[in-house]
């Protein structure tokens, strides 16, 4: 009788190793939808090579601080690919689904490709802003997401902020007021980039857009050149969107060998290429050469340099009481 | 503009008129007067340009004010109009990441908006009625009863834990826990229940209280074991194309429902696996197809707790489809050692069609505690049920549900369901020598069904069924179970009013 058990449970455990439907699910912020969405046929077609799998990848698409609180939540995510690090730490240290050290497993801190914050004004820039100090001039509609929500809109708050202590020789008081009257001029604030690309573009409201590079040349092409021009600061700040596959989740899904294969192809010839295409600068040298045009010359400064990195960044400015409450008061 | 330009030309006139009057003037002051009205006239249109051109400006600087107005407003609404859709993309959101409620035939369900943290309270009430023909030799076995009052609670925490409590108030001894376990999910493919639970054996005691096709299951569950305490790993994999279970569990006797302690030092194993091959393919007419195996084996087995229940009479033994014992242990019978079960099984469905079948083992050892007797018993049962809906609803093991549920205002009437069944059970002949009296127990028992299911919603289902019962062996002298029931066929008649959401 126990025999009779023995192949009984044996001929069950030889039944539940049987091969699985490759799913993967990327959980990313705003305004990456046609980025990773061409980047998934492509790899999509490289897997299938590969190893003859079919595989099939899922976006999710928000805020980057609200998608990062979505995976902490339990939205199942194989990988993440955020607008930042912080949101990766956060994922890191309160749901302990990946490592601290994360960022040190792929190359460039786990950033395949960069971009920067630029201004998107009306066609023609008929309140002939520049730089900066035109934005936070009176009469001056600024559209930006919500800093508390979205990664984009912290590059860019950090990038304003960046500008106004080089230009007031690091005087931090002149900064968060400089930040204050740049939020003064903010009408409306989306959770996320895509929504304020649809306030600026779509509703017609406000003069200029703080925008992610990509999305503002996304703009241009989604919305005809005829309506927009793309204007490029003096000084911007290097905004570094990292990605990294969530352990625990691939492990739970048997998805760890395509999940570290689906990041690493980001740093693949294809995937630089890809990149390039949707507006975010490669790190590949001879492709960013290659797709120079597409990207105007600009002095950026780092996090790490001008602020001592993303934890010191979110507790001073974005936390609870942080210099973002104190200086922003809603228009209302 | 035009009053001007007619003042100046009444002017001009006025003047011209008197000059004519004048014709005797001199031809200087003729000529000083011109030029002064020419200064005058010069004057005035200068005055009345300036006034045209005050006036234009005025214009200009209104409509320049109004526009600027305009535009301030133009935006001032864009972005009332765009906080008003972002508050209503909120709202949505909001919405989504609230707790949901639902009430409906599948019971009451409050779930956390992630699914994470699901309860649900569903709940059965049968109420039976039997009445049994022909039953001179018995007394008092009619009647109306409360076969079961189970409120039954469920959910889920943190997404892959699951948990089942079912207590039972109707057995007269008063309120008995039937299903209490926690079950971790890792896959559906993967699974560890630990609990009170039934153990995974014969397959009709499998099915669903809510679904069996007769009020009390056959013969051959007579067999079987019902609810044990244990711990046990199992899953569906391909969504059940092929579903295993292996548990180790504390050991009861046949058809026995465990007590929720049991202190021993054996332990009972218990396996099962069933296969249905054709679940997920394109051949309709074998998806409803499954078979499969199961088994369990104790070594260790002592005392009465593990020789079957008491039901129906007041020493071990087993019932008939009434719930009367046709056979009985000796008051000094005990298991003794080994026991184990083996139980081939298999259904097919197809359309309204249903057939299930199952053979079941259960070779028990025993000893007489007076004389130090000792066999090892080998008893069989088997059943064979079978169904068809004359309303054309698919059967299914997990119940029917009506195409059109009982609206007699509308002409609906719900589902029809006859079904029949055939069992036998088989008592081994050495249980008789000093284990069991032949003069009262019945050493076989044949019995048939058949009946009408009436579902007349979901949650709402009545039948009636008659049962015959024939036994071999047994009906000597005795005045109690089982020799009064061996005595005669049984024969009963079945009523149930069944609610279960």
């Amino acid at each position: 009788m126990k025999t009779l058990l023995k192949i009984l449970l044996v001929l069950a455990f030889a039944g539940a190793s049987h091969a699985k439907e490759i799913k993967l699910l990327n959980v990313s912020y705003d305004p990456t939808r046609e980025l990773y969405t061409e980047y998934n046929a492509a790899f999509t077609k490289y897997w299938k090579g590969k190893t003859g799998d079919d595989v099939n990848v899922s976006q999710s698409h928000g805020g980057s601080g609200k998608q990062a609180q979505s995976v902490i939540n339990g939205l199942e995510a194989d990988v993440v690919t955020l607008a930042l690090a912080y949101d990766i730490d956060a994922i890191a240290q309160q749901a302990k689904l990946l490592s601290a050290d994360w960022q040190k497993r792929l190359p460039n801190n786990s950033t395949p490709y960069t971009s920067t914050i630029v201004f998107l004004v009306r066609k023609g820039n008929p309140k002939g802003i520049k730089d900066w100090d035109d934005v936070v001039k009176k009469g001056v509609s600024v559209v930006v997401p919500n800093p508390k929500t979205s990664g984009g809109a912290r590059w860019a708050y950090l990038a304003a902020y960046a500008y106004a202590l080089e230009k007031n020789g690091h005087n931090d008081a002149a900064a968060r007021d400089f930040i204050r009257k740049l939020y003064k001029n903010v009408p409306v604030l989306d959770s996320g980039a895509r929504g304020s690309t649809v306030t600026f573009a779509q509703r017609g409201i406000g003069d200029v857009l703080l925008a992610w590079e990509n999305e503002a040349h996304l703009a241009l092409q989604e919305f005809g050149a005829d309506k927009f021009d793309i204007v490029t600061p003096s000084l911007s700040i290097l905004a570094e969107p990292p990605v990294a596959v969530v352990d625990k989740n691939v492990k739970r899904h048997g998805t760890k060998e395509v999940a570290k294969a689906y990041l690493d192809y980001l740093y693949s010839d294809e995937g630089q290429e890809i990149a390039a295409k949707n507006f975010y600068r490669p790190r590949n040298e001879t492709i960013a050469a290659k797709y120079a045009a597409n990207f105007n010359q600009v002095k950026l400064v780092s996090i790490d340099q001008e602020f001592g990195g993303w934890a010191k960044a979110q507790q001073t400015h974005f936390a609870d009481g942080g210099v973002f409450d104190q200086i922003f008061q809603p228009q209302n | 503009m035009k009053k001007n330009k007619l003042w100046l030309a009444t002017l001009l006139g006025a003047q011209l008129a008197f000059n004519s009057l004048a014709a005797d003037n001199t031809d200087t002051n003729r000529d000083s007067d011109i030029e002064a009205l020419k200064q005058q006239i010069n004057a005035l249109s200068q005055k009345v340009e300036a006034l045209e051109n005050q006036q234009t400006a005025n214009q200009q600087a209104v409509t320049n004010a109004a526009g600027g107005q305009i535009q301030e407003l133009d935006q001032k609404v864009r972005v009332l109009a765009r906080e008003r859709e972002l508050d209503q993309e909120a709202a949505v959101a909001a919405a989504k990441a609230a707790p949901k409620l639902s009430v409906g035939s599948s019971g009451f369900i409050a779930s956390s908006a992630d699914s994470n943290f699901v309860f649900r309270l569903d709940g059965l009430i049968q109420v039976d009625s039997r009445t049994f023909f022909n039953d001179t030799a018995i007394k008092s076995n009619d009647g109306f009863l409360l076969r079961r009052v189970r409120p039954i609670f469920q959910g889920t925490l943190y997404r892959d834990f699951d948990f089942k409590f079912t207590p039972d108030f109707a057995p007269s001894s008063g309120p008995t826990v039937f299903d209490a376990y926690g079950n971790y999910r890792y896959e559906p493919w993967l699974q560890l229940r630990t609990g009170k639970f039934k153990t995974p054996e014969g397959l009709e005691q499998l099915q669903e209280d809510v679904n069996i096709s007769f009020n009390e299951r056959s013969l051959a569950t007579d067999l079987v074991p019902n609810r044990d305490v244990g711990l046990q790993l199992w899953g569906d994999i391909n969504g059940g194309v092929l579903s295993y279970a292996a548990g180790i569990f504390n050991g009861v006797g046949d058809e026995q429902n465990s007590s929720n302690a049991a202190f021993e030092n054996e332990v009972e194993l218990a396996g099962r696996l069933f296969a249905q091959p054709f679940k997920s393919s394109d051949i309709t007419a074998l998806q409803g197809l499954g078979v499969g195996v199961a088994g369990t084996s104790e070594n260790g087995t002592s005392g009465t707790k593990d020789l079957p229940n008491t039901t129906g009479g007041t020493l071990p033994g087993y019932t008939t489809d009434g719930q009367q014992q046709f056979f009985a242990y000796n008051a000094t019978t005990v298991a003794n050692g080994e026991h184990w079960r083996l139980s081939p099984q298999g259904y097919y469905y197809y359309g309204p069609f249903s057939l299930l079948g199952e053979y079941a083992i259960s070779d028990q050892g025993v000893r007489n505690t007076t004389t130090g007797a000792e066999a090892y018993l080998h008893n069989t049962a088997w059943e064979v049920s079978g169904g068809w809906i004359l309303t054309g609803e698919n059967a299914s093991f997990n119940g029917v549900t009506p195409l059109h549920p009982f609206d007699p205002h509308n002409g609906q009437w719900g589902a029809f369901q006859v079904v029949a069944r055939y069992a036998e059970l088989d008592i081994d002949n050495a249980a008789f020598n000093g284990f069991a009296n032949s003069a009262t127990s019945a050493s076989a028992a044949q019995a048939w069904s058949a009946g009408l299911n009436w579902y007349l919603n979901k949650n709402i289902r009545a039948n009636a069924s008659f049962s015959h019962t024939t036994f071999t062996g047994g009906g000597g002298a005795g005045t109690v179970s089982p020799a009064i029931v061996t005595r005669q066929p049984e024969n009963v008649f079945f009523t149930r009013i069944q609610l279960a959401f």
